[in-house]
């Protein structure tokens, strides 16, 4: 669900980035609204649940793990609007200070995470509940919201992929960004949302929300705000929890390979293609025109590999140092 | 009213015979372990010395950032190696279990996109694949050298010399702040189910709503103290001033040294044919 | 039935010792105390004796079984320790996630693949036991510090363990409750149970435990002795910093 940086053109960055402008804006003055402007750091609470609740490794069928977003769970417990921002703060946190990419993609990121997943979600939920009234029905609608709103998500991720290579190639027609074009991009990121992780999204999220509802109904988001002042520090508080969740690091990577990479594959195989490289050869040539670096003068690339055989040399022997103080029971600090 | 216990039932009073039937609960483990390394995470950040020899965290973070733009627009190799080499002088300031950390996520990153794009590869796309990967582990391991040089707290105070306002600012900190706190508690509540994983737990789900569900009615109480906090001491929305300080050798040899990266991604651009 | 050879632990990533060379026997059926100063690691061989954290160096034997990491990465091994050991936490509030108070006191024996009816009895026997009949509907969550302990030390029992752990039960309880969990500890061990605590609180000790293990701030063990005789050398707890000098001795 996480974009990594390098897969989408600055371009496209920049862009999402600046569509967000007007959903953040929007989302603060909402928020502003509900609790006042000093009080807003009690957002940060809820960004820290969100980030906690996605690094759960949640059971899948098989025995493996998998996580949850628990972007539409977030919505229902503090509103949308503070969920976007809850979720935001998250993804900054992860992208910046647990480095497992997304700097450049954080637009792009909150796009999907905190403005489509949350928003999808709840009003599909709301929506539903309007509709039936009863216990199940309201149940039924936070599993169809959450389903719906990663799987809404995920496509507009994978669209996000798909439209690189039709927009980002350099003059040999290869792409400079994610390689896939949207008919394997589509399918590759859609199906394993709609089969796997869209039911985990909600079965997890109605659960959670099944347990506070019926431990804690009162911290639970109401809706429409009430301005009595009695009800502004309870507004806080629903406010102040947006769960939002970040891969710990490396597992979204972790999270990729098993399922990305097969449905990849077959999507690929699915659509016909006959891959080109298998066909002539995988040759070097194919990678780089040159094997000396291109554009730097001789000079300049002796003194770079010199440096780097220094640094490198240095590296090692610092790691190698580390596992044996590790070993030894520490340091004489 | 009488203090003592009553008798203990039969079935305690005999020694258990039980074995465990199979079951599958890695994602106890895996969530342990994850916390785990997030707790120690925040904490070693936070208990890092200032250095004379680092370059102050306003360098820092523009340095990471300007990296990370560079290597997105860079179209060939050569640029993301010179970025590497770049990188690789800094890991050799840092030390040994640092590095350790740093490559572990940039070295899984890099293979993760690897594996992504090993279709693409063998399609045809080859130069995309190498090219996207050699990025991935440049521009993780320039971010993951920044979050492991400076205090967090300082890479946010950063951010007030780029005009990110206050509040932004206060809420990036809170957030770390919590993470932590509601981090050990939810390190706390998944030790408490794997000690009460005897056997096999039929609604593993049920057992995460739970776990769940308490992490938020936690988080929302830590709310409510913070908000009563806040009235108590007036609080206005002042957070922080900006802290004057003089620029460093190490400061000015790290403006120097991305300067030379500047430099060079506009002359490798101009080489191109 | 204990046996911790020469133990030592780091946290990861951290240069600092929880636990330094640490060595001990537990008996089955003993009660014993370990007391010491805040941050000594007494809370860390908790978590050690329980299979939480691996030693360093050094080795926890465990009914004569090894307990390292590897094998605790399979459920049915742990499944086994687990039910052998029961560990009440510091606070209780991490420990109780069920929606109700029958939830969580049922939930070890229905992972034990016992019967509902069986399972039944069990949660009524510990209510009973603890007195704590009128909360069996409620949610975990709302309860007051004490009632949450009493419901933790329930959900614990139910699984019938040998070796009952505790880490600070006092804390937090008043002194009517503290007097009722020491005297319903003392009952449990009279039952053949072997009881394992922390605590701070010095009056008890006596009466819950006859041996008791003091801790230094260097992490090691200072003193293993008749707990009458430990708490009596008032030299020895002024030296590793549990008491100063205005403690006079117990009462």
């Amino acid at each position: 669900m996480h974009i990594p940086d390098n897969y989408l053109s600055p371009e496209t960055c920049a862009f999402m980035a600046a569509a967000m402008v007007p959903v953040w804006t929007i989302s603060v003055r909402k928020v502003k609204e509900e609790i006042s402007k000093p009080k807003m750091p009690l957002l940060g609470i809820g960004a820290a649940f969100s980030f906690l609740l996605m690094m759960i490794n949640v059971p899948l069928p098989g025995g493996t793990t998998g996580h949850a977003v628990g972007g539409t769970l977030i919505a229902l417990l503090l509103g949308p609007f503070s969920a976007c921002i809850a979720v935001t703060v998250a993804l900054l946190i992860q992208a910046l200070l647990f480095g497992d990419g997304g700097i450049l993609a954080f637009g792009a990121n909150c796009f999907n995470m905190s403005f489509i997943l949350p928003f999808v979600g709840y009003y599909v939920y709301k929506f539903v509940k309007s509709r039936s009234k009863t216990a199940k029905g309201e149940y039924f609608g936070i599993l169809l919201g959450s389903y719906l709103g990663i799987n809404a998500a995920a496509l507009s991720a994978a669209i996000l992929f798909g439209l690189q290579p039709l927009l980002f190639a350099n003059a040999a027609g290869q792409p400079l960004y994610c390689p896939y074009p949207l008919a394997v991009s589509i399918p590759a990121m859609t199906i394993p949302h709609l089969l796997v992780a869209g039911v985990v999204e909600a079965i997890f999220t109605a659960t959670i929300f099944a347990y506070i509802r019926r431990t804690s109904p009162g911290t639970i988001y109401q809706g429409a705000k009430t301005k009595t002042k009695a009800i502004y520090g309870f507004i806080a508080v629903l406010v102040c929890l947006t769960p939002i969740g970040l891969l710990a690091a490396g597992t979204a990577w972790g999270e990729w390979r098993p399922e990305e990479i097969s449905s990849v594959v077959t999507g690929v195989k699915a659509l016909g293609f006959v891959p080109d490289g298998m066909k002539n050869g995988f040759s070097i040539k194919a990678i780089m025109p040159d094997y000396t670096v291109a554009g730097l003068p001789d000079a300049a690339a002796y003194i770079l590999s010199a440096i780097a055989g220094v640094a490198l040399l240095i590296i090692l022997f610092k790691v190698a140092g580390s596992f044996r103080k590790d070993k030894e029971g520490g340091t004489l600090g | 009213m009488d203090n003592r216990p009553p008798e203990l039932p039969g079935w305690m009073t005999g020694e258990e015979v039980y074995i465990p039937g199979k079951d599958k609960s890695a994602f106890v483990n895996k969530s342990i372990l994850s916390v785990l390394g997030l707790l120690s995470r925040i904490k070693t950040q936070d208990t890092k010395a200032a250095s004379k020899y680092m370059p102050h965290a306003v360098f820092m973070v523009f340095g990471t950032l300007l990296l990370v733009v560079l290597l997105s627009f860079s179209r060939g190799f050569t640029f993301p190696m010179v970025a590497l080499v770049y990188l690789l002088v800094l890991l050799a300031f840092m030390d040994g279990r640092a590095i350790r950390s740093i490559l572990k996520v940039s070295l899984i990153a890099a293979l993760g996109s690897a594996l992504v794009l090993l279709p693409a590869a063998l399609n045809g796309s080859a130069f995309t694949a190498v090219l996207i990967t050699g990025k991935v582990f440049a521009g993780i391991t320039a971010v993951n050298l920044l979050s492991h040089s400076a205090k967090w707290n300082d890479i946010s105070a950063a951010f007030k010399r780029f005009l990110v306002p206050d509040l932004f600012i206060f809420v990036f900190d809170i957030t770390v702040k919590y993470i932590y706190m509601l981090g050990d508690y939810l390190l706390n509540m998944l030790y408490a189910l794997k000690l009460r994983s005897v056997g096999v737990n039929r609604n593993k789900y049920a057992s995460l709503s739970g776990i769940g569900g308490n992490l938020f009615l936690r988080s929302s109480e830590m709310a409510g103290d913070m908000y009563g906090a806040m009235e108590c001491r007036g609080f206005t929305g002042k957070y922080r001033a900006v802290k004057r300080f003089r620029i460093s050798p190490a400061d000015l040899l790290f403006i120097g040294a991305n300067l030379a990266i500047v430099i060079a991604f506009i002359y490798l651009g101009r080489v191109k044919k | 039935m204990i046996e911790i050879e020469n133990v030592t632990y780091k946290y990861p990533d951290s240069e600092f010792f929880a636990l330094r060379n640490i060595s001990l026997r537990i008996e089955k059926g003993e009660a014993v105390t370990l007391l010491g100063p805040n941050g000594c690691g007494k809370s860390t061989l908790l978590k050690l004796i329980n299979g939480l954290v691996f030693p360093e160096s050094g080795s926890y034997r465990f009914d004569g079984e090894e307990i390292t990491h590897k094998k605790m990465q399979k459920p049915v091994f742990a499944g086994k320790l687990h039910q052998k050991v029961g560990f009440v936490f510091q606070q209780s509030d991490a420990q109780l996630f069920c929606p109700d108070v029958y939830d969580e006191i049922a939930f070890g024996p229905r992972q034990m693949g016992l019967s509902e009816e069986e399972v039944g009895r069990r949660v009524s026997d510990c209510v009973e036991l603890l007195s704590i009949g009128s909360l069996i509907r409620r949610s975990p969550y709302h309860l007051s510090g004490g009632e949450k302990r009493k419901v933790a030390i329930a959900a614990v029992l139910s699984m019938n363990p040998e070796v009952l752990v505790l880490d600070e039960p006092m804390n937090g309880l008043d002194p009517r409750t503290c007097r009722w969990l020491a005297g319903f500890l003392k009952s449990l061990h009279e039952a053949g149970r072997t009881v394992v605590l922390t605590t701070h609180n010095l009056d008890l000790v006596e009466e819950l435990s006859e041996r008791s293990l003091l801790f230094d701030e260097n992490h090691e063990v200072a003193a293993d002795l008749p707990t009458g005789s430990l708490l009596d050398d008032i030299e020895l707890l002024k030296r590793v910093n549990l008491v100063d000098e205005c403690w006079r001795g117990r009462i």
